[in-house]
């Protein structure tokens, strides 16, 4: 059977992502909507999602198996999930469900299971919601005991003020960037431009209506960056970003016009925020050597954590970091918020452009560069164990380090193989000084791989 | 006596109680077996003022969405404006949120497929099937529908009564009416009706707030409050409806109940003096009307209980009027279903027509008296005391057991023995030209099925 039929569904301690008409049911959803309803016992939940089609089939769920257990809703429509996380602590909600399957393709969707601090729910917060959705023990709430929705429509100016409080707006403004963003008719469609107008950028937008209908994978990565890139230089713009649907991710365009990785995302914004602020750094096993390399010549310690949202969330909370982020072009800045916000990366990438005046091509120059290779293979969940032992009896003389899946390093590189959680794919990652090395090493661990399956 | 379950399913849709049976899961699951019946289309979602049906509603429009129907949300409104909606425009069905005469506790969903009828026996069979396999069409995100709203419910509902209604002649008399709604769907829509009829209206319980003032089933004991502002304002007229707004009792100028059984009484006798046709109304419904449609020499055609199977009836017969004798009004060249508003018109306008009282009007129709007893009786022996009973008396009189058993006798007197579709308990209904006769009947048989359970 291709791995591509398969029936897909992903419950995790901080979600749940299923494709629509198969396997992410109403029912589904509404039995998960109780169990976190029960599991911040009748709060206040704030719900936000996306604008995929399926959304508004998700929240309607939603609403009704939270306000069956007596939660009352604060519904925030279409909303960019770092906006969603924001209001959690702004209304001094119970907790949140964000709506949105991120960067999967338009027939996913997902819940997003948020806590009272606006976080992703770690392990242990997602293994209640898990034992009382397994359980199957809501919390029924008789008719004058249930839950209210409340529309609310009013919260961008809150966001974006506290946002552009945050960044040196004035010299933002004083540079008049102009600006290309492509939020891929996604959650953050027409919310850029607010974004824009705070910061005195002239906004050229595309796919910029909230209408759900992608006009490529909502992945910011270079091959979805073609249309930026494409007009970059006739309309002479200072860069370019593109969105992931849920305006957690972004990734990179030049004034050149090249298409960055996405991989690049973390390290240009650390290489800034460090200057600003100095402390413990976070980053998973899967992300570029870059960010070893900007940690250690600001001497700020580097702390790695499993690959996933909530984990690396997680380990910033807990070893204090200063600043997160992952080699998907996401940044969290906890004393902003405890989120992977793509507005405060386009705003603090801005920033350091005012603040050296350069461009973003030259600030990127500036960077070590590495190659990085990645790719997935798809593997029926039945052999991914097998697959991933695999590779480790290949590397076994090699130290590898086992934390999540396999990742080796070596000095002029590092390889690493892993299960994704929300597909069912094994990745594999490699990056060198050498394009050919790194390619070498990817070639074989997919060789090793295939072998198995 | 046993505890029952709080849930109802059965071919007028699915009852129970909010917190207990009637779960989000359920009606999600519910709706989608309905859309999935229906077929992809545009579905008419509609509520009373319950509390519940906020929770009962975003359920329903998640389990609509996601098998590709597009939900027309037309908020609180009258169920028979739903039904008419239905029937007048495009949709190819629509689900009723409503426990119409229940207590607050309750909610329900009611099926109406094309046309606007609520589905016969045969269709519903059909529905259930659907659900107990789980055969639901599921689709994917690329035939997802959005909730369109409909801000204007009674739109097509008021056009037909109004076409239907002589409003010159109403308007004319400047009629001064108090009207009761419960606090139910009627609070808002019927005002705006009786105005257009230019009536001086007062309402009570007319806030739509779902929280229920009295017993919402319109019986001289619940609308003690309405007979006396009727009788303070000196009001030609006082209606009261039931929660969802199909059924109609009258008080007249003297603040007296004049007996919900009147209102298809005196519908059928306007109707008929304006055009002879059959009457349909269902076995438990008062022989006054048998009187008046003799006086016309008219049919009337006997139904079992049932709303759609009155309307059935309605249609196949080609009738002219009817409907149930707990104050159901049912006009077919409106729609057939119960309409309390076509019931409130037709009544205003034999006013205005006649230029007689209530009280007058009442005094012209025949005098009965009806009373209604109950008696226990277990679902396990209701079959065989039905069969004994039926066996014993079919010498009495005209035996009629197309629900249950009804004998007529020659004096007019008459008794209609059915079990409950809800409670293990036998209904029995009796009503005689004399009051001792229509007491002494249903004793009678009260104490016979006393010893046959």
């Amino acid at each position: 059977m291709n791995g591509r039929d398969l029936k897909q569904l992903r419950i995790g301690p901080s979600g749940v992502r299923g494709i629509v008409g198969q396997t992410l049911t109403p029912e589904l959803i509404t039995d998960f909507a109780c169990a976190f309803g029960t599991y911040v016992q009748s709060g206040l939940v704030v719900v936000g999602r996306d604008t995929r089609a399926s959304g508004e089939m998700v929240k309607s769920s939603v609403l009704a198996g939270l306000v069956s257990t007596g939660c009352t809703v604060v519904d925030l429509g279409i909303c960019p999930t770092p906006i969603v996380q924001f209001m959690v602590r702004e209304l001094s909600a119970a907790g949140a469900i964000a709506i949105s399957a991120g960067h999967n393709d338009a027939r996913w969707n997902a819940l997003g299971f948020i806590n009272f601090r606006g976080t992703y729910l770690n392990e242990y917060e997602g293994e209640g919601v898990l034992d009382i959705y397994h359980s199957g023990e809501f919390a029924k709430r008789p008719w004058d005991a249930l839950g209210r929705v409340e529309q609310k429509t009013d919260y961008l100016p809150i966001y974006f003020s506290r946002l552009c409080s945050f960044i040196d707006t004035k010299a933002v403004r004083e540079a008049h960037f102009k600006v290309i963003i492509d939020p891929c008719n996604g959650a953050g469609a027409c919310v850029v431009d607010i974004l824009c107008e705070c910061l005195g950028c002239q906004l050229i937008p595309i796919n910029n209506e909230p209408t759900g209908i992608f006009p490529h994978d909502p992945e910011p990565r270079p091959r979805n960056a073609r249309q930026i890139a494409s007009i970059v230089k006739p309309v002479q713009a200072d860069i370019g970003f593109l969105l992931s649907s849920d305006v957690g991710r972004v990734s990179i365009v030049t004034d050149t016009g090249e298409t960055v990785s996405e991989e690049c995302t973390f390290p240009l914004v650390l290489e800034h925020f460090l200057n600003r602020k100095k402390g413990p750094v976070v980053t998973n096993l899967s992300t570029t050597k870059m960010v070893d390399d900007i940690a250690l010549r600001y001497d700020c310690p580097l702390v790695k954590s499993q690959v996933g949202h909530f984990h690396t969330i997680h380990t910033m909370l807990g070893e204090d970091a200063v600043i997160a982020g992952e080699g998907s072009g996401t940044v969290a800045v906890p004393e902003f918020q405890p989120a992977f916000d793509a507005f405060l990366s386009m705003g603090l990438i801005l920033e350091m452009m005012a603040a050296r005046r350069k461009k973003i091509s030259e600030l990127l120059r500036e960077l070590p560069r590495y190659h990085i290779i990645k790719e997935k293979i798809y593997c029926p969940p039945e052999k991914v164990h097998n697959a991933i032992d695999e590779v480790r009896q290949y590397y076994r003389n090699e130290k590898p380090d086992l934390t999540d899946g396999v990742r080796v390093d070596w000095s002029d590189g590092w390889l690493h193989v892993r299960a994704s959680t929300t597909e069912p794919l094994i990745r594999v990652i490699a990056e060198s000084n050498h394009k050919r090395i790194a390619r070498e090493r990817a070639d074989r661990a997919v060789s090793i791989i295939s072998r198995v399956i | 006596m046993p505890r029952g379950s709080s849930l109802k399913v059965g071919i007028s849709g699915i009852r129970g109680i909010v917190g207990e049976t009637l779960t989000p899961q359920l009606v999600t699951t519910f709706a989608e077996a309905f859309g999935s019946f229906v077929g992809p289309g545009s579905v008419i979602v509609g509520r009373d003022t319950r509390a519940s049906g906020e929770m009962v509603k975003n359920a329903v429009f998640a389990g609509l969405l996601a098998v590709g129907c597009k939900p027309i949300d037309v908020g609180i409104s009258p169920v028979p404006s739903i039904l008419i909606k239905t029937n007048r425009t495009d949709a190819i069905g629509a689900i009723a949120i409503t426990a119409s005469h229940n207590p607050v506790q309750w909610n329900a969903l009611k099926f109406v497929g094309r046309g606007g009828l609520f589905l016969n026996r045969y269709e519903a069979q059909e529905l259930l099937d659907i659900y107990h396999q789980s055969e639901f069409a599921l689709v994917e995100t690329d035939l997802y529908m959005s909730v369109v709203r409909d801000d204007d419910p009674v739109k097509e509902h008021f056009a037909a009564v109004l076409d239907y209604l002589d409003v010159e002649a109403i308007l004319k008399r400047k009629f001064k009416v108090v009207y009761d709604a419960c606090n139910g769907a009627g609070s808002t829509f019927t005002p705006r009706f009786l105005e257009l009829l230019g009536c001086e209206v007062i309402g009570i319980n007319n806030v739509p707030d779902g929280v229920f003032p009295r017993n919402p089933e319109p019986k001289a004991e619940n609308i003690t409050q309405l007979c006396e502002t009727v009788k303070a304002e000196k009001a030609d007229i006082g209606f009261a409806q039931d929660a969802d707004a199909d059924r109609l009792a009258i008080v007249d100028e003297n603040g007296r109940a004049i007996g919900e059984e009147l209102s298809v009484a005196l519908a059928v006798k306007h109707v008929l003096s304006r055009e002879r046709g059959p009457v349909v109304v269902n076995l438990s419904t008062t022989a006054i009307v048998d009187r008046i449609a003799a006086e016309f020499d008219c049919p009337v055609i006997r139904t079992r209980i049932g709303e759609v199977n009155v309307a059935e009836a309605m249609i196949a017969h080609k009738a002219v009027i009817g409907g149930e004798g707990n104050g159901g009004v049912m006009v077919p060249a409106i729609h057939p279903c119960r309409d309390s508003f076509a019931g409130m018109g037709i009544v205003l306008q034999m006013l205005a027509e006649k230029g007689k009282t209530v009280s007058q009007l009442v005094s012209e129709l025949p005098s009965y008296v009806m009373v209604k007893h109950t008696v226990a009786c277990s679902t396990e022996v209701a079959h065989s005391a039905m069969t004994s009973l039926r066996k014993k008396h079919t010498q009495d009189g005209t035996v009629d057991t197309i629900d249950g058993l009804k004998i007529t006798y020659p004096d007019g007197s008459w008794i209609h023995i059915r079990p409950s579709n809800t409670e293990p308990v036998m209904r029995l209904t009796a009503e005689s030209p004399s009051a001792e006769r229509a007491r002494d009947l249903p004793r009678r048989f009260a104490e016979e099925i006393s010893s046959l359970c």
